[in-house]
């Protein structure tokens, strides 16, 4: 995923601290997607993403006069999304609680997506899909920082070093927290495959 | 960049995006976003409404920063001192002591050791570990200490997604 | 002749007089009756009503409780008996220690004990409540003293806000108030029908746990020392038509769980699990909230023209496969879990 161009933040922020609402929902409408992502691949639910999403940006628009763009905005922004997500978490803990977005069409042009089903068989695109079932699962058993650094890199696209400015940590500690948790990823994958019984 | 990049698990996650909210999901979000403020600044307590209009009229004088939190403290302090006096100027609440005769069960006397006086007329959810009130705690000071989060949910705590038995 | 008209007119006149006084009266005895019988129930159940404080991470917390038996044993929501601890209860002025005994966020529910004889509320049967059926609540709202609500029972919901509740729920015509949290609904004989655990969007309406959910917990908690969710493993959708009113068809048989063994096939359409009937998928919420882990469930089925009973023994739910939380008779006050088996791994 493409960083966002933060020099318009900057003229957006600076107006909704001048009192500019309407400079606040453009922020808003730009940043929404991403943090949807961040936030839905961290809770598995839907209903609590949505939830969480409007209480981040109700409590960035609150706080935004102290912002005094000591990092970016998107930096920021994302710091409260994730900090707010993980005491949801923390608080929900075993709740019954997958609620799956459905996957969109486009990810029929997705070259990975592609490749993963080439022989178009419909075995193959049902393993596919068990893969990812499994997947899901094996998400929800890690710990919740665990699967928040493997949602910021692996699906959000964002690097080491951003990651370690919103989660306050040394690139050091993103790297090994990524390392022990694809590790964890890979283990639950692979037990899938030695007894593969729904 | 990394030697995971080309694993199966980082291309299985990637794919996770495609995971997507309903149509129509982003375009609403804003709406709700919007309606979501007005409901709450209807819910604030009228102190708060007057300091956040009266901080937003001071920046937006556009007044240099040296003389504007100046400016606007002392707004603020003229707020609240009209605001004190007017709230100290009303009657005294209600007070919870029960003539009750003992019950059965409970060894318990008719009346009440607390006395309870009803907080500010909109009751401000707080957060923060703050040790229980003690019964003996003056009228005069409840302003001073955090008043409970009194409970009852919007939702309810947990719900099912699918129909297993 | 005019006088004879006049006669008849002041006679009628007269009783329609006496007739619409006569209406007048009934109706304000009818709402007599109902102030009066309110008012009964009111006096009668609000000394096993109490309000509850307790202390979690975001502070001091308060709700309310009731007491269901003699020796002290009171329910509550679980929002606030769930995640709290430094527990009193109090009524009439009076403070008590208390303790968390159970908790079960499936049900939205948790009990609590204190140590002393109490007065206890008649259990009711909510399976006996129709729409409109009046009901009283009494709970402790903000800061105030032990209030009753009078109201009716405006519905039967199975979800709320795209959400499908664990189980059938009460909605209820009467604004709950915050504080409110684990008051009990009573119906107009004093008896316990459900448990006040949220409101609804407009404020005026709530929902309330049927009392049912949370004597199936207490039960489980008397038999076995914690809550049991039982687990069958089959998955149920909509069938295409209708057969023997039911539109719950089985469509898939998870492997390795209960079902698997029992004899149920995909494609049976599910009619009856124990004394739950269904007639569609959402029944099945309320099927399985009232399985028991360990107990044998008689399961009724039509494959074909055929109706067939099996008797399952449900196995754990796998959402609890990991242990429920009861008392720590070190901590006296909190529920931890015993063990954990299936714990996140701690960040390194």
């Amino acid at each position: 995923m493409d960083q966002p161009r933060t020099d318009e933040d900057q003229e957006l922020v600076a107006r909704t601290q001048a009192g500019d609402a309407s400079a606040f929902d453009q922020l808003v409408v730009k940043y929404t997607p991403r943090l949807y992502g961040l936030i839905y691949n961290m809770t598995s639910n839907h209903e609590d993403t949505n939830d969480l999403l409007q209480d981040v940006f109700a409590k960035a628009y609150k706080a935004i006069r102290g912002f005094r763009g000591k990092s970016s905005f998107y930096t920021w922004l994302h710091s409260i999304g994730v900090n707010m997500t993980l005491n949801f978490l923390k608080k929900r803990g075993r709740r019954f609680q997958l609620s799956l977005d459905d996957v969109d069409a486009s990810i029929q042009n997705d070259k990975e997506f592609l490749e993963a089903t080439a022989t178009s068989s419909p075995v193959r695109e049902a393993d596919l899909s068990e893969l990812q079932r499994r997947l899901n699962e094996a998400m929800m058993k890690l710990s919740d920082e665990h699967r928040a650094v493997v949602t910021m890199f692996h699906i959000q696209g964002m690097p080491h070093a951003e990651i370690s400015k919103i989660l306050s940590v040394s690139e050091g500690t993103v790297r090994s927290r990524l390392f022990y948790a694809n590790r964890q990823l890979q283990n639950y994958l692979d037990e899938f495959r030695k007894n593969p019984v729904a | 960049m990394d030697e995971f990049e080309d694993q199966e698990i980082a291309k299985l996650l990637r794919l996770k995006r495609y995971e997507q909210p309903p149509p129509g999901y982003f375009e609403n979000f804003l709406h709700e976003f919007h309606r979501r403020q007005r409901d709450e600044l209807l819910r604030q307590p009228v102190w708060r409404i007057c300091l956040d209009r009266a901080h937003d009229f001071i920046f937006r004088l556009n007044l240099p920063t040296l003389t504007s939190y100046p400016v606007a403290a002392a707004a603020v302090l003229i707020c609240a001192a009209v605001i004190s006096l007017q709230i100290y100027q009303t009657p005294e609440p209600a007070r919870f002591t029960r003539d009750r005769p003992a019950l059965g069960g409970f060894s318990a006397a008719g009346s009440a050791d607390a006395e309870w006086t009803l907080a500010s007329p909109v009751a401000t959810r707080v957060f923060g570990t703050q040790p229980l009130r003690k019964s003996n705690e003056s009228a005069y000071t409840h302003r001073a200490a955090t008043p409970p989060r009194y409970v009852l949910d919007s939702v309810p705590v947990s719900y099912e997604t699918t129909f297993k038995f | 002749m005019r006088a004879k008209l006049a006669g008849v007119f002041w006679v009628a006149v007269t009783l329609s007089f006496f007739a619409g006084a006569g209406l007048l009266r009934a109706q304000e005895q009818s709402a007599t009756t109902i102030s009066r019988e309110v008012k009964d129930v009111f006096e009668r159940a609000a000394k096993a009503v109490v309000k509850i404080h307790a202390i979690d991470p975001h502070g001091e917390l308060c709700g309310t409780g009731f007491f269901v038996d003699p020796t002290g044993t009171l329910y509550t929501a679980y929002s606030v008996g769930g995640e709290a601890e430094n527990f009193t209860i109090e009524v009439k002025g009076r403070k008590y220690a208390a303790r968390q005994v159970l908790t079960d966020i499936r049900s939205g529910l948790a009990m609590l004990k204190v140590d002393l004889a109490t007065p206890a509320l008649p259990i009711g049967k909510s399976e006996e409540l129709e729409v409109a059926t009046p009901v009283v609540t009494i709970g402790y709202p903000l800061d105030l003293p032990e209030t009753p609500n009078f109201g009716m029972i405006a519905g039967f919901d199975r979800k709320y806000l795209g959400r499908y509740f664990s189980t059938t729920h009460l909605r209820v015509n009467l604004p709950a108030q915050r504080g409110e949290a684990g008051a009990p609904l009573l119906n107009l004989k004093g008896e316990v029908v459900g448990i006040v655990v949220s409101s609804l969007e407009n404020s005026s309406s709530c929902y309330a746990v049927p009392i049912e959910a949370a004597e199936k917990i207490r039960s489980d908690f008397v038999r076995f020392g914690e809550v049991r969710h039982g687990w069958i493993g089959a998955n149920v959708s909509e069938a295409a038509a209708p057969v023997e009113g039911s539109r719950a068809e089985i469509t898939e048989i998870l492997d390795p769980t209960p079902a698997a063994d029992s004899g149920i096939k995909p494609g049976d359409i599910l009619l009856q699990v124990g004394k739950v009937k269904v007639h569609e998928p959402e029944d099945v919420l309320d099927a399985s909230f009232f399985l028991t882990a360990g107990d044998v469930v008689p399961i009724t089925v039509m494959r074909g023209n055929e109706k067939l009973t099996l008797n399952v023994q449900a196995d754990f739910h796998p959402a609890s496969k990991q242990p429920p939380l009861i008392a720590s008779p070190l901590s006296p006050n909190r529920a931890i879990p015993l063990n954990l088996q299936s714990a996140p791994e701690r960040t390194p």
